[in-house]
């Protein structure tokens, strides 16, 4: 996800902006100078300054290119992934998985939730079904040991309530 | 003072501390030698267990963990040229070429031994530094207090090996999130956008997992899986230890100080000191044409480093709530959680708690040997799990602690939107590090400025009049324009260059 620093420059100058003026409506104490919008509208004016010296390239000649690691003549290197067009789109499935946490853990229990979430995460990494699946089935039940039942985590039942 | 120690030796002597830290010493050594589980992501997922912890031993397994995964991040770096954490990015390729030579015992050997070597003289520095620290720190007013965290914030973006602009901006970025919430200096809504989840504020906690967590599980999604380790045997591991220590006591002392120095300042952790003893130790051997090709030497001095730097990352974040660097900011959370607000009366009234984290330190380095030693052995079949068995467990963590710290659904929220910002600011060269430490010094920031703002009737003038204000104003304004006047001679320079060759 590599985009340009005129997009995330761009990006700043009006997130700096929108938060300066955020800060600006704030209502001030009464009776003092300054109160809870100095500090939103002096970080909004900096950021919106340094989004605009990334649009302008300034800075770009401190950054190091990101050293790779040639193999050793040893080791085969791993086959390069398909890279379709959709392939970038993988990074998105853990915060995907977590939201999905949220809405349905109340309502399908922990157990099940976790073992869904394992499961895809599993398959995802490339695991075969002999691992994932063994792993989708025990690991909630693990992690469900130590937070729910040794630091009394109050983690929801759900659909399948824990043994203990 | 006696009476203060033998109160710490009581603190430490539960058998919840010592499990604590035996626990939290195997989990940091299995998950520093994972390729792409860092020593800062070990210490965040532990901080919902530490929740449960008594206030001692939830400081022991930070202190354990943190200091265990620096070491055991030069397994996979010696075994397979993978560093297992950024800290031992930077002698892997030479550790690998010592096991190439067939000195894998040696390499290893030398990772336990000048680390733990580090984490003790750490510890010294910190025995040493805080308390006079402490004293002068008491006559601070907000001025100070300022002018320090703008200092911290400066040097975290100084340090960073990215463009200085970047790094500020993410410093930015990491202050407006502080922002969020009614806790403000006019108790008012601020950018809640009416939800009532916000109010509370963004929790520095959940915003760590996410950017240190999530993200690295977002990453491994996209990389190929490492390849797994041979299994090797191994021969005596301390063998040549002492005498390496006698004919390189000079460069591990530079080390140890390097690395003081380098964990003291803000934002700067064991990967940074890592480097630069590395590099250091080239500059300055008598053999420098052996570097690269498996020679010992800058080994001792970047390990001896790096760990060093663990615990001296701790004088600011103790004395002033300014982390020295991730994992300390990660710390600095759990003293507040429990109770021990950092700042310099916390060395006059929690005497014994400080002593009791000096002795935590002390037994987690020796402790290191015997259970590092162990690590290495097994090794071989620790790195046969694969990431496709990790990260799932990993996510889970995510999840559950997230939820853990606040009991509610929002925290997980925020681990799922700050893992998509750590990993958009990483991938386009935003360092996540300078981000963190303005989300975890925002409120600090924002306090002493406003404060100080209100003091001062709206001037600027009263900011430089007391004269540590006015040296510490000096030195932060100097980071501030310090890349601004490199960058100007590397424009100068060139043209210089250029006028010289046409004039000859």
């Amino acid at each position: 996800m590599r985009l340009p620093d005129s997009v995330t420059g761009s990006f700043l100058v009006v997130l700096g902006t929108a938060a300066a003026y955020g800060g600006w409506l704030l209502p001030p104490v009464p009776g003092q100078p300054v109160g809870p919008n100095v500090f939103p509208l002096v970080i909004g004016i900096g950021l919106a300054l340094c989004g605009l010296a990334i649009v302008f390239g300034i800075g770009h000649t401190f950054e190091e290119a990101e050293e790779l690691i040639p193999l050793e003549d040893g080791q085969t290197a791993a086959a390069p992934p398909p890279q379709g067009k959709l392939y970038a789109l993988r990074a998105l499935l853990p915060p995907a998985l977590l939201l999905f946490y949220v809405v349905s853990a109340d309502r399908l229990g922990f157990i099940i939730t976790a073992a869904i979430m394992v499961y895809v995460t599993s398959t995802a990494l490339g695991a075969k079904w002999k691992l994932a699946l063994p792993l989708a089935a025990l690991s909630p039940f693990a992690i469900h040991l130590i937070f729910g039942k040794l630091l009394r985590v109050p983690l929801p039942a759900g659909l399948l309530p824990t043994p203990w | 003072m006696l009476k203060t120690l033998i109160e710490a030796f009581a603190l430490i002597s539960t058998w919840e501390v010592i499990i604590a830290m035996f626990a939290a010493s195997v989990y940091g050594l299995v998950i520093g030698s994972l390729p792409g589980l860092s020593a800062t992501m070990a210490t965040a997922l532990l901080v919902p267990v530490t929740f449960y912890l008594s206030p001692i031993a939830a400081i022991a397994t930070i202190v354990a963990a943190s200091s265990m995964a620096i070491f055991s991040g030069d397994i996979p770096g010696a075994l397979l040229r993978i560093p297992g954490t950024p800290a031992s990015a930077a002698y892997a390729d030479e550790a690998y070429a010592m096991t190439r030579k067939g000195q894998a015992e040696l390499a290893l050997g030398a990772g336990v031994w000048f680390s733990a070597v580090g984490g003790i003289a750490g510890v010294l520095s910190l025995m040493i530094l805080a308390p006079p620290l402490a004293e002068i720190a008491l006559s601070f007013s907000t001025f100070e207090y300022f002018w320090l965290a703008l200092l911290g914030l400066m040097c975290a973006t100084l340090v960073a090996r990215s463009s200085p602009v970047k790094a500020i901006a993410g410093m930015f970025l990491g202050l407006l999130v502080s922002c969020v919430g009614i806790e403000n200096p006019g108790g008012v809504p601020r950018f809640t956008f009416g939800l009532t989840d916000l109010f509370g504020g963004i929790e520095p906690i959940p915003a760590l997992v996410g950017v240190f967590a999530v993200a690295q599980v977002m990453r491994a999604m996209l990389t190929p899986e490492p390849p797994p380790l041979p299994r090797r045997k191994f021969g005596s591991i301390m063998a040549g230890q002492w005498k390496l220590t006698k004919k390189y006591h000079w460069q591990m002392t530079r080390g140890n100080i390097v690395g003081i120095i380098i964990g003291v300042l803000p934002g700067a952790g064991a990967d940074m000191a890592a480097w630069v003893s590395y590099a250091m130790s080239k500059r300055f051997s008598k053999e420098p044409e052996k570097f690269g090709t498996g020679h010992v030497e800058g080994l001792v001095e970047a390990g001896a480093s790096n760990n060093a730097s663990i615990a001296s990352g701790w004088v600011p974040s103790l004395l002033f709530g300014i982390p020295g660097d991730t994992i300390a900011a990660i710390a600095i959370g759990v003293l507040y959680m429990k109770g021990l607000n950092p700042g310099p009366t916390l060395f006059t009234e929690k005497a014994s708690s400080m002593y009791a984290i000096y002795l935590m330190f002390i037994i987690a380095n020796i402790l290191m040997i015997p259970l590092g030693i162990a690590m290495i052995r097994v090794a071989a079949y620790i790195l046969l799990a694969p990431r496709s068995a990790i990260m799932p467990i990993i996510m889970l963590c995510c999840a559950v602690g997230s939820f853990a710290i606040g009991n509610n659904m929002f925290g997980v929220v925020t681990v799922a939107a700050f893992g998509i910002i750590g990993y958009v600011m990483e991938a386009n060269g935003y360092p996540v590090a300078a981000m963190v430490l303005g989300i975890v010094m925002g409120t600090m920031v924002e306090q002493a400025f406003v404060t100080s703002l209100i003091k001062s009737d709206g001037s600027i003038l009263p900011f430089f009049e007391r004269p540590v204000a006015a040296i510490l104003a000096a030195m932060a304004i100097g980071a501030l324009l310090w890349p601004v006047m490199l960058w100007a001679w590397r424009k100068v320079k060139p043209v210089r260059t250029g006028v010289a060759a046409t004039s000859r």
